[in-house]
Formats: structure tokens, sequence, C-alpha cells
């Protein structure tokens, strides 16, 4: 990038300065008994440690530049997310490991396929630098609409039991009685991505364009990757949401078209 | 019985544990068979597995063993959809979805036989005691007991050979309770109807005589027909329960 000559380079000291933050934050703990000085600290190394760690790791990824490793890492990503995306329900769905993993990994791939090969169009296909962090943004954003709408979908479930069971008695298919709890799901999973759409860059900046700007690219390339972000976005969380929904429906129901009430 | 509308053999329920644990057994054993055109009033504690056993008999439940039997065929021979338009399940609480009361009447899948015409959606409705203006009623402001005899016309609607209740006035106060009691009992004359109850109610058991069958923890405790009056009955608990002690009451064998 032409401008990254630019960037200040943070030192160790200057990081610490960073930490009198948290020391702020840790007296105010203190002051008020909020009890989040243990959290704070331990949220603190964590950061720190993960961060040193996920860059060590992607800096030797970066400079190898092997097709396999920028796999291998988007694959750890994804097995991670798919485990955030159903740890996050209050009841486990019953295979929700597989169908999380599936609907991330589909919508994830496919997804990154298009905007690498066809709307960036990254020689080679593999450039770590555009992969590792898009699959990452695809992946967080599917991950956190996937859950959402899983829990949604459960929750309504449990509560909408009767509407679906007068469906099911009035003749109609198991899809066909789900079909509106199925709808609602999606709609809420699919709100925030939306409601992003509406208010970025007026509300807040987003991340990957501040990311751009600080390192010293211009502004209008920034909201260059921005726009494909959000469109990228939008695709990535409806697919994984739209998948993850549909197959943890089918979970409630069976080929008799009936609902599994004892799993809800 | 020659040929009995629903016939149940050795029914057993069981659902799987949750993470581990044994299963959950909620109906043990249970045969029963219902004459055509007859009536069976399912009486217990809750939790008996009445309601359990009333949604096996149109496969909204699947039992774990045994054999259900409608109109002849086992009911996993039939398509379960087409099992559901002939055997008819009203809901102790009554759904109607949003919309009109013609709305909830018209609401089918595609490709259910029947005359949906207006005309014939004002005869169900003066059937089960509502005026025809009802048609254009927001279904969200009617009364419980209202929304329960909509949601009767709405199975009648489907000519079913079978009415499941599931207590079906237990939501409702003691006037609009005995309405829908009057309304099943002229629909079950006039259309030779079969049904089963589950019911807390002595009032719909006298309307409907036939069989009273008792679940205890999901087993049958007693089983009698009514024919010959409430005298006839000789479980002290079936006694009781006809003469209005809630069943719920009833300590059951030790």
């Amino acid at each position: 990038m032409s401008g990254a000559s630019s960037v200040i380079d943070l030192s160790l000291g200057q990081l610490g300065l960073a930490l009198l933050l948290v020391g702020v934050v840790v007296l105010v703990s203190l002051r008020q008994g909020l009890g989040l000085e243990r959290d704070l600290l331990v949220g603190s190394v964590r950061t720190i440690v993960q961060l040193y760690l996920v860059g060590l790791i992607l800096a030797a990824v970066f400079s190898a530049a092997r097709w396999y490793l920028v796999v291998l890492v988007v694959a750890v990503m994804t097995a991670v997310a798919t485990q955030a995306a159903v740890s996050r329900l209050a009841k486990p769905i019953p295979g929700g490991h597989q169908i999380a993993a599936l609907a991330l990994t589909v919508s994830t791939a496919v997804t990154l396929a298009y905007v690498i090969g066809v709307v960036v169009r990254v020689r080679p296909w593999y450039e770590p630098q555009y992969v590792i962090p898009i699959a990452g943004m695809i992946l967080g954003n599917a991950m956190t609409s996937a859950a959402l709408a899983g829990d949604r979908l459960q929750g309504d479930l449990r509560s909408r039991a009767p509407e679906v069971e007068t469906m099911l008695a009035l003749g109609f298919s198991g899809r066909e009685a789900v079909q509106p709890l199925v709808r609602a799901a999606l709609r809420a999973a699919m709100i925030p991505t939306v409601n992003g759409m509406m208010t970025v860059g007026v509300v807040q900046l987003p991340g990957m364009m501040t990311g751009q700007i600080l390192a010293g690219s211009s502004p209008l390339v920034a909201i260059g990757y921005q726009i494909m972000v959000m469109f990228m976005l939008a695709a990535g969380t409806a697919m994984a949401s739209l998948l993850f929904v549909r197959l943890a429906a089918g979970r409630y129901l069976t080929a008799a078209h009936q609902l599994r009430r004892y799993l809800l | 019985m020659s040929d009995p509308i629903v016939a149940v053999e050795h029914l057993t329920l069981a659902y799987p544990g949750d993470r581990g644990r044994p299963a959950v057994s909620v109906l043990t054993d249970v045969s029963l068979n219902m004459a055509r055109g007859g009536a069976l009033t399912l009486v217990g504690p809750s939790g008996s597995g009445k309601s359990t056993l009333l949604r096996c008999l149109n496969r909204l439940e699947e039992p774990t063993a045994g054999t259900v039997r409608f109109d002849g065929r086992d009911v996993r021979s039939l398509d379960p959809r087409e099992l559901r338009r002939r055997a008819a399940l009203v809901m102790q609480t009554p759904v109607l979805f949003e919309g009109t009361v013609r709305d909830n009447l018209w609401l089918r899948p595609a490709g259910t036989p029947g005359d949906f015409s207006e005309a014939r959606l004002s005869e169900v409705l003066i059937e089960v005691g509502l005026e025809p203006l009802f048609l254009d009623r927001d279904a969200a402001t009617l009364s419980g007991g209202e929304k329960q005899r909509v949601t009767i016309a709405r199975a009648l609607l489907r000519d079913p050979q079978a009415l499941l209740l599931d207590e079906p006035t237990s939501a409702l106060d003691p006037p609009n309770a005995a309405l829908v009691v009057e309304t099943i009992s002229r629909a079950r004359e006039a259309r030779r109807l079969s049904i089963v109850a589950v019911t807390h109610q002595p009032e719909l058991v006298r309307h409907l005589g036939g069989s009273l069958l008792f679940l205890v923890r999901g087993r049958v405790e007693a089983y009698e027909r009514l024919d010959g009056g409430a005298s006839a009955i000789g479980d002290a608990r079936l006694q009781a329960f006809l003469a209005g002690e809630s069943p719920r009451a009833v300590p059951a064998k030790p």
C-alpha cells in the first residue's frame, strides 16, 4: 500500500501507556464495587497474549504464503466460530454443531470465493493479506447471525408450539407449519446487518475502513473496500442464517410432520 | 367390536432421556377401541398421559411400541396430513391466526378437498352457534368461548370422521363451556361423528356417553362403558369423577 510508510509503529512502551486506560477502569470498578477487576485483568492479559499469538502466526503465514496454510487458518477460524455460534444457545439443538459447521463453511466459502475470485480478483487467490481478514469478517458476522437466528427459532418454537401444532393438526406439512417461525428468526438475524447498511459511515466508521485509513490508505480507497464488505456481509449473514435455521428447524420435525416437543 | 373407527393396541410411548438420562415413560401398554360414531372420554390426573394418548390418534405423537388404527388402517400407513383432516384435533387453548374469522376458516394446505364457499362457511358458523356476521370479525377480538367455537367450525369444515378434543372447555368460564359442550353434542348427532375427548368436565361426559378410560401414570386403571348410566359404573374413582369431583384429587391405586 502506498502510504504504509507513514504508519507509526507502536512500541511496547506505548502499549503500556494504553494499558493505563484499563487501569483507570480498574480503579472505577474498585470504587464503585463493580467486582470487575479480576475480569478486566484476565481480559487484558488475554487480549495481549491472544493478539500476539495471532500476530506471530499470521506473520508466519503471510511470509510463507502457501495456499494450504491459508486454508488451514481459515478452517481453524471456522471451527472456533462454529463452537461460539452453538455455545450461546439456551438448549443445545440436536446435531447443532454439525449444522453450524455446515452453515458457516458453506456461507463463508461461497461468499469468500466470489469476493476473492470475482470482485477483488486477488492473484494468487490465496494471498493471505486479503483472504484471512475477509474470511474473518464474513465468519464473525455469519457466526453472530446464525446464533441470533438459532436463538430466536428455539425461543419461538417453545412459545409458539401450540401454533405450530395447530397448523400440523390442520394438515399442513412440518415445513409449512414452522415457516412463520423460520421467517421471524431470519428477520431477527438479518436486522443488525441491514441496520448496519443504513447507518454505516454516518453513526460510526467501520473497523476495516478505520484500519485502512490508519494504515495510510486514502479514505476513497477505504470506502471502496468498505462498500464491498457491507454487501459481502449481507450475503454471508443471510446465507449462514438461512442454512442454519432451515436445518435446525428440520431437527425439531419428523418425517411424519410431528413437532418433537420433548426437545424444546 | 366389529368395525372400530379407532383401535389402539399395546401402545407404549417414552421420550428419549435428556443428555444421557433414562427415557421418560409417558404411556405404557394402553389398549382401547371405539365404535364408529362412538364416544370415548379420557380422564385422569394431570400428567397421566391423556393428551399424549389423544395426540397419538392423529399421529402428532409417535408411539415407541404398539399400534394405532384409524378407520381400519395402521396410522403409519396413512399420510399424516390426510389422517389429521379425518381426525380433527381441537386443543385446550384455541389458536386462531392473524386475520378475520373467514381467514381462519379458510386456512388449509393447498389441495385440501371440501367446500370452502361463503355459504358453507356461514352454515358451519351457524352449526357452532355463531352468526355468519362473525366471518368478518377480527379473530383477535373474539372471546375465549367464541374462539373455541371457531376452531370447532374450522375442524368441522373439513368433514372429519372423528373429533379429538383436548380439554376443549377447561379454558372457558361455565356459561361458555356449556355452549361448547352443546355445540359438540349437536355436531356429533348431526354428523354421526366419533369423539375422543380429554376432559375434566363431567357435563361433557354425560352428553357424550360412550366409554370412560381412566389413566394414571400412563397406564389404564379403569375402562368402562357408560351405557347403563352412572350407577352402572363399577370403579369408585370413575363414579366420583362423574359425580363432579376433580379426578386430580382422586388418589391412584397403591
